[in-house]
């Protein structure tokens, strides 16, 4: 394998600059949609068995949890089972080095009774936040998905659901391959409805003529026969039917041409106006051909249209949809559930450690009523019980926003990035690369600084850090 | 000026009022990591330990950063 590729790696790099150049010029960049809440999937995407709709990062944590269980699958069986077997390498080996690392690096921290239980939730999280932040630089996660009208959910007061819409009201039923839209005042109409129903106007419209033609005839026969039979007397019609036939035939040049235009015209003019309401109203057909052309749009005719994000309300474009990308994968932390759940479950340990360590007095932590009369400055202790107790539930709030801002603003400098400099946006893949790993370290070890915390017994021992900060 | 216009104007100018705040949270990172280098380069036996409590420390005045930046986002991504 290595010398197969060596000497040719540059090769490769050099195909790869020149795809990106090329893509790059091809392609017309897609300007970054930004949205802070986890995109929901369209109708239809639920959860198995249950009603909630699938949102797109927790596609992403369903991933970094398979992920993770390959990953233990895979390291407990290259363990060695007895220390005298020759050590795997790879990656296995490189773990190996990593997880001692880590070990070591707590076991300075927290290396007491409990560093079993505080190491295990460490590691943990470190690998879990680790995945999930390093998805943010695999392609095609945020990048890859559905294309749909931009849109929200808006409650309807008069149906009592939510129903929905775009950023301009449209509303949205689902199509044929995901979305498609139509004004809530009109009927979707594909472009090939469109072209049908263009052909049967035009089919009727001819129709039209052809029979004003003949009423222009038969009206120019019976007034021929008229006057006839009033020149001539009572007549029977009989008579007189041969020689209107032959003058029928004879006054077919006769007929009033402007008449029989204007009858075509006016069916035609009839769908121009039917088409025209539909526009005045909002309601175009338009379809985005590729995952590419997000933004582009087909606006009734074969003919491209650049669709701004924002269009100026005043203006035709306004009433078209800005179409964007709701990608199958964006990564689980820029989703506040995610982070949150993780604040959520380390907060719920750093206490159950607390129990764990010191029973029953560990609330004497939070409510510190020993000293109250005791000694002066009781008053104190009890405010600085309460103000702990706020700081640990303050602490769930500054775990989650962590993690959240910063993989979140590292997600946008990337689509940003992206979008200015397409070719080379590498600097910024290595600098979220750093970030993924330092903002996995700190979830992980202020968890297991916290958790030793909770394990040191606040009586005896007072010189303790109060790093809490909050 | 049309209404569309004003909300950006004051989306722009809100959000990046909120980000002065992350100009506390880098003062507190550069005199935290300062001080820690420098009891590192005095004291370079006990790194790990100094170590640990810079990036606790940093750690804690770069969540302050963050909530600014957080509301900056929501100012910009979610209020419409």
């Amino acid at each position: 394998m290595n010398s197969f590729w060596n000497g040719k790696r540059r090769y490769v790099a050099l195909l790869m600059f020149l795809s990106g150049v090329f893509v790059a010029l091809r392609v017309p960049p897609v300007i970054p949609f930004i949205q802070l809440p986890g995109e929901k999937f369209p109708e239809g995407y639920n959860i198995p068995f249950t009603d909630i709709r699938l949102t797109n990062t927790f596609v992403a944590a369903v991933i970094v949890w398979i992920l993770l269980l390959l990953f233990v699958v895979y390291v407990s069986r290259r363990r060695p089972k007895d220390g005298n077997e020759t050590p795997p390498g790879g990656f296995y080996n490189m773990f190996e080095a990593l997880f001692e690392g880590l070990m070591g690096f707590i076991g300075g921290i927290a290396g007491g009774a409990h560093f079993r239980l505080i190491f295990n939730m460490f590691m943990t999280i470190f690998l879990v936040v680790l995945i999930a932040n390093w998805m943010e630089l695999v392609p095609g996660v945020d990048t890859i998905g559905f294309i749909h009208p931009h849109v929200k959910e808006k409650y309807d007061a008069a149906t009592d659901e939510y129903k929905v819409v775009t950023t301009d009201g449209y509303e949205i039923y689902q199509g044929f391959l995901g979305f498609s839209y139509v004004n809530g005042q009109c009927d979707w109409i594909s472009p090939a409805d469109e072209a049908a129903a263009d052909a049967s106007a035009m089919t009727a419209a001819v129709a039209a003529r052809s029979a004003a033609e003949e009423d222009a005839l038969a009206d120019a026969a019976y007034a021929r026969y008229k006057a006839k039979h009033d020149g001539h007397g009572d007549d029977a019609p009989g008579d007189s039917s041969g020689d209107a036939h032959t003058e029928d035939d004879h006054a077919t040049a006769s007929v009033d041409t402007d008449a029989t235009a204007a009858a075509y015209d006016e069916v035609l003019a009839g769908r121009t106006a039917e088409k025209q309401a539909r526009r005045d109203r909002g309601c175009y057909t338009g379809v985005a051909t590729s995952s590419w052309e997000a933004g582009y749009i087909e606006p009734d005719k074969s003919e491209k249209k650049l669709i701004p994000l924002h269009p100026d309300p005043s203006s035709d474009e306004a009433k078209l949809v800005p179409w964007v990308v709701l990608p199958f994968v964006r990564v689980a932390s820029t989703d506040l559930n995610m982070t949150l759940t993780l604040g959520l479950i380390s907060f719920v340990m750093i206490q159950y450690i607390g129990f764990k360590a010191l029973g029953i007095g560990y609330l004497t932590k939070f409510f510190n009523f020993g000293t109250l009369f005791k000694s002066p400055l009781g008053g104190i202790d009890v405010a600085v019980g309460l103000l702990e107790l706020i700081g640990d539930f303050a602490k769930i709030l500054s775990f989650s926003f962590r993690l959240l801002g910063n993989i979140f603003a590292g997600s946008i400098v990337l689509f940003v990035m992206s979008f200015l400099v397409p070719i080379l946006p590498w600097p910024f893949f290595i600098l979220e690369f750093f970030v993924g790993v330092i903002q996995a370290l700190v979830f992980g070890l202020l968890t297991a600084i916290f958790m030793n915390l909770a394990t040191i017994s606040h009586h005896h021992d007072d010189e303790h850090d109060h790093a809490e900060a909050h | 000026m049309d209404p569309q216009s004003t909300i950006i104007l004051g989306k722009a100018i809100g959000a990046g009022l909120a980000m002065i705040g992350a100009a506390g949270g880098g003062i507190g990172i550069g005199l935290s990591v300062g001080g820690a280098v420098q009891a590192m380069g005095r004291n370079p036996d006990h790194t790990a330990t100094i170590q640990t409590n810079m990036i606790l420390g940093v750690a804690f005045a770069e969540a302050v950063a963050i909530y600014a930046l957080v509301v900056s986002l929501i100012i910009l991504f979610v209020l419409s």
